[in-house]
């Protein structure tokens, strides 16, 4: 009987939210950028962990429905809330949230789009088709001039502040919890454990999945807004393949499903990259006299160190670091 | 006439060249307890298939209490009373024995799934009502005991009677077992026969099962319909079907 | 007209090109029902080991001979590179699930191109220009301008292709191969080693990406670490439109969709021709997920 905690947890979440951020004018504006970033990546993990890891289907595409929903609030920011003559801390406080949710809801409609005819396809098809949908955003993104085109979208107002990134984190973690704590929520896991036994009781397996894709891609767009107006401007490459990449690693790393871990993946994943980019720009004593070596060779490698580890991670410990139980290989 | 339960007429499938079920005509009424029996290959898991809708038959006419199932997507079929276990166990593995049964009563909650996210009054309420019935209906079986353990460390028979729970969880008319006794030793299947017995008594509902082992379906059916290669080729009662000389050179091949 | 000649040319060209990486999706799809994402990379390293074969090992250009020296070390270190990956990323996941192949896959894919694209262990991330390996000339034929190079590149993947046919049909491999497709544990029984046969679809396959690398850049001459992404996904999309597993369906994905993107790139749509790709792609999923000329297999319950 958890219900006081979960929410009473969400209020105390929102509430620390809010404090930090009021105090967070004294902290170093590159530690908040930091934090800020952190608390992005366990949105989109934690949505993109309700597709991948609890509904068990394949979305490849989870940066293309971010997409969506960075440009939408962006342009709201942009083109139409310069308009309406409101006074900053409104703009921060309450046309935000709303572009925050334009943004949600477009990118849950393309997840309902995208997820419907799609989930007739199993595996390995329904994870070309995300992909390919991920790139066809991108690539129509780079190429319409209206939203910056390759060029990019700039002059994003920087609204996000720790909390709504916080905020957004918690209730993400909290709404996929909640779900799944649940008797409806379950028939997710059932649904991803064995698809045909689901439906024979009484299932509708069709609708688990559009759902999941449509949560998950409403918060998706969500950290996509978030994202849009922390770093003030998009670049529709940042959004392609990669980043999709980057975030189901997150969800593997975490143990597809075990939802405290792919939290701690997420932030894991976000903070070793400029752990490393700090390790890069110091230097290691010479032992033997000398000019100190340099590590800038670290910044290089990231990516290739990143996909050594994501190699080495499935061929070692394909369940994460916790540990949720594999699906074994169906062979024809 | 249709005081039947399940009733198939002339019900055939293709897939490509092979056919694997021809102009078999078949029914169950309500609260009998029938088998299907058949060499292998003859089609009795496709026969099932196609009654829970996971085939549409390419001719011929299924319906179950008199309404007709063409087109209708299993889980429907399901809610109207149709419920089945399957020849290799299909539990959900990663989930726990109470958590298998749970997900099947789930047609009887009145709440929406949007109210688990806001953790209203009603959603507490039917969710602790649910977890009294799972508890109860794991009791009736012996299972409550290890209700928390994940479904898949249980013991072979432990799961075999979990997916019958589980099955009866969902509240049906017609009960579809594909050889629960596979696997099974003697004793087993003395009990396995009593607990379908009982099932059928207690849940008031129809049992069709698919079986090889003679002993248990002569035991148990009152009526066995035959299969070979995709046609029926006798129905009657144990007695009726032991005396068949179809039936005999069927399994005794000619 | 002569426009019209002229763009089916390319088109074709540029379809074979494909075909020639689409057959190396399709086959490992074939035996072990598996989409190889680092297929697209080898396709790249192709191309970088005939330049390198020029500019470093001092392979002479303009000539037949240099060229099919460039061409034949191309292929072979690609056969070799696709047979180590299998050995060492892909062949202990053989029992897991299919995710998890997938994930390491995309792994090897991402790990190839960083180290290319690497100033110290790879190329270095700039574009680099792709020398003119056969000799080049432009012959005309009435309105018609064609190089010499389009018609090596014709040439080479017809070759191919036949040789491919030829593999695969009338040798006891290929049969091996065929057999492995249709059913692994039955090709194992009747003693098929099936480890060697799957290294040798994964070094065939890959030999012919390499190939397909070499002969893109003789087309687009300018080579980067990342360039085989797009070209990659679009002979996938081809593997799937002729029906994945189908080696002539991946020949004829291959043509189709080349010819698609050449003419489409003609008209107004051609900032979008690559959106087009993977709109044919889901379309296809879609609507006939077996592809052209593929069988859709019933799930067995």
């Amino acid at each position: 009987m958890a219900f006081p905690i979960a929410q009473r947890g969400l209020l105390a979440a929102l509430i620390l939210a809010g404090v930090a951020s009021a105090v967070s004018g004294s902290i170093d504006p590159y530690f908040l950028d930091v934090v800020m970033g952190v608390g992005v990546s366990v949105v989109l993990a934690s949505s993109l962990n309700l597709i991948n890891g609890f509904t068990g289907q394949f979305s490849l595409g989870h940066a293309g429905f971010m997409a969506l929903g960075a440009y939408t609030s962006a342009m709201l920011s942009t083109v139409v809330a310069p308009h309406l003559g409101w006074s900053p801390a409104l703009l921060q406080w309450v046309f935000f949230p709303f572009s925050l949710l334009v943004g949600g809801l477009l990118a849950a409609a393309a997840g309902l789009a995208v997820g419907a005819p799609s989930l007739r396809l199993k595996g390995d098809y329904l994870a070309i088709v995300t992909l390919g949908f991920g790139e066809i955003i991108r690539v129509i993104l780079q190429n319409v001039d209206a939203v910056g085109g390759a060029r990019g979208l700039t002059g994003v107002p920087t609204h996000t502040n720790l909390f709504w990134t916080f905020g957004s984190a918690a209730l993400t973690v909290y709404t996929v919890w909640a779900l799944l704590n649940s008797t409806h929520g379950r028939g997710f896991l059932a649904v991803a454990d064995d698809e045909v036994a689901a439906e024979a009781m009484g299932l509708d397996t069709t609708r688990y999945k559009i759902t999941a894709f449509g949560i998950g891609s409403f918060f998706a767009g969500i950290a996509g807004g978030l994202y849009a107006h922390l770093k003030g401007y998009l670049n529709p490459g940042g959004f392609s393949f990669d980043k999709s990449i980057e975030i189901v690693v997150m969800v593997i790393l975490g143990g597809m499903g075990r939802h405290a871990g792919v939290v701690f993946a997420a932030i894991l994943l976000t903070l070793l990259p400029e752990g490393l980019r700090e390790l890069g720009s110091r230097s290691v004593p010479n032992p033997f006299g000398g000019a100190a070596w340099s590590l800038e060779w670290i910044k290089d490698m990231r990516m290739i160190l990143y996909s050594l580890l994501l190699i080495l991670l499935m061929l070692m410990r394909p369940q994460g670091l916790f540990h949720r139980g594999e699906r074994r290989r169906q062979r024809t | 006439m249709s005081t039947s339960l399940l009733q198939l007429s002339e019900v055939t499938i293709r897939f490509g060249g092979l056919t694997a079920v021809s102009s078999v005509t078949a029914d169950v009424r309500e609260g009998e307890l029938a088998g299907l029996i058949g060499p292998n290959g003859a089609g009795k898991t496709t026969l099932f298939n196609l009654i829970t809708g996971v085939y549409q038959p390419t001719e011929g006419r299924i319906e179950f209490a008199g309404a007709g199932t063409a087109g209708v997507k299993p889980f429907h079929l399901t809610e109207r009373g149709i419920a089945r276990t399957f020849q290799n166990i299909r539990l959900f593995p990663s989930l726990s024995v109470s958590d298998n049964v749970r997900v099947a009563f789930h047609r009887h909650l009145e709440h929406r799934a949007w109210e688990s996210w806001l953790r209203s009054r009603r959603f507490h309420a039917e969710e602790a009502e649910l977890q009294d019935r799972t508890r109860e209906l794991l009791g009736i079986f012996n299972l409550e005991r290890v209700q928390d353990a994940p479904a898949k460390s249980l013991s072979y028979g432990d799961q075999r009677r979990l997916e019958i729970v589980r099955a009866l969880a969902t509240g049906p008319r017609l009960l579809l077992l594909d050889e629960p006794a596979a696997g099974m030793n003697p004793s087993e299947k003395d009990e396995l026969m009593r607990l379908i017995r009982f099932v059928r008594d207690r849940f008031r509902l129809a049992v069709l099962l698919v079986e090889h082992d003679m002993k248990v379906v002569m035991g148990i059916c009152e009526r066995i319909h035959v299969l070979e290669y995709g046609r029926k080729i006798a129905e009657g009662s144990p007695a009726e079907i032991r005396a068949d000389p179809k039936v005999i050179a069927a399994y005794l091949g000619d | 007209m002569t426009e019209f000649l002229q763009q089916l040319l390319n088109g074709v060209l540029l379809g074979a090109i494909y075909a020639l990486i689409a057959l190396g999706y399709t086959m490992v799809y074939g035996v072990l029902r598996f989409i190889n994402f680092a297929h697209s990379d080898v396709f790249m390293l192709g191309a970088f080991v005939a330049w390198y074969s020029v500019e470093k090992l001092g392979l002479p250009t303009q000539s037949i001979g240099g060229g099919l020296m460039a061409l034949l070390l191309s292929m072979s270190v690609c056969a070799v590179l696709g047979v180590v990956i299998e050995k060492l990323a892909y062949k202990p996941l053989r029992q897991r699930s299919t995710l998890t192949v997938l994930i390491t896959a995309i792994g090897v894919s991402l790990l190839i191109q960083n180290v290319a694209q690497n100033s110290r262990l790879g190329f270095g991330p700039n574009p680099k220009a792709f020398p003119a390996l056969f000799p080049s000339q432009q012959l005309h034929f009435g309105t018609l301008t064609v190089s010499t190079h389009q018609l090596v590149v014709l040439a080479v993947a017809l070759s191919l292709l036949g040789l491919l046919y030829w593999i695969v049909h009338h040798t006891r491999i290929g049969t091996a191969m065929r057999a492995l497709s249709f059913n692994a544990t039955a090709a194992s029984l009747v003693g098929i080693n099936n480890d060697r046969i799957i290294s040798f679809t994964f070094g065939l396959g890959s030999a012919l990406a390499g190939a397909g690398g070499v002969l893109y850049a003789m087309n687009y001459p300018s080579i980067d670490p990342l360039m085989g992404t797009l070209p990659g996904l679009k002979a996938f999309v081809a593997a799937v439109l002729g029906g994945i597993g189908n080696l002539p369906g991946a020949a004829l994905g291959g043509l189709l969709i080349g010819l698609v993107e050449t003419f489409v790139s003609g008209t107004r749509l051609s900032t979008f021709r690559d959106a087009i790709a993977f709109g044919i792609l889901i379309a296809i999923l879609l609507f006939r997920p077996a592809g052209l000329l593929g069988k859709l297999k019933v799930e067995k319950v």
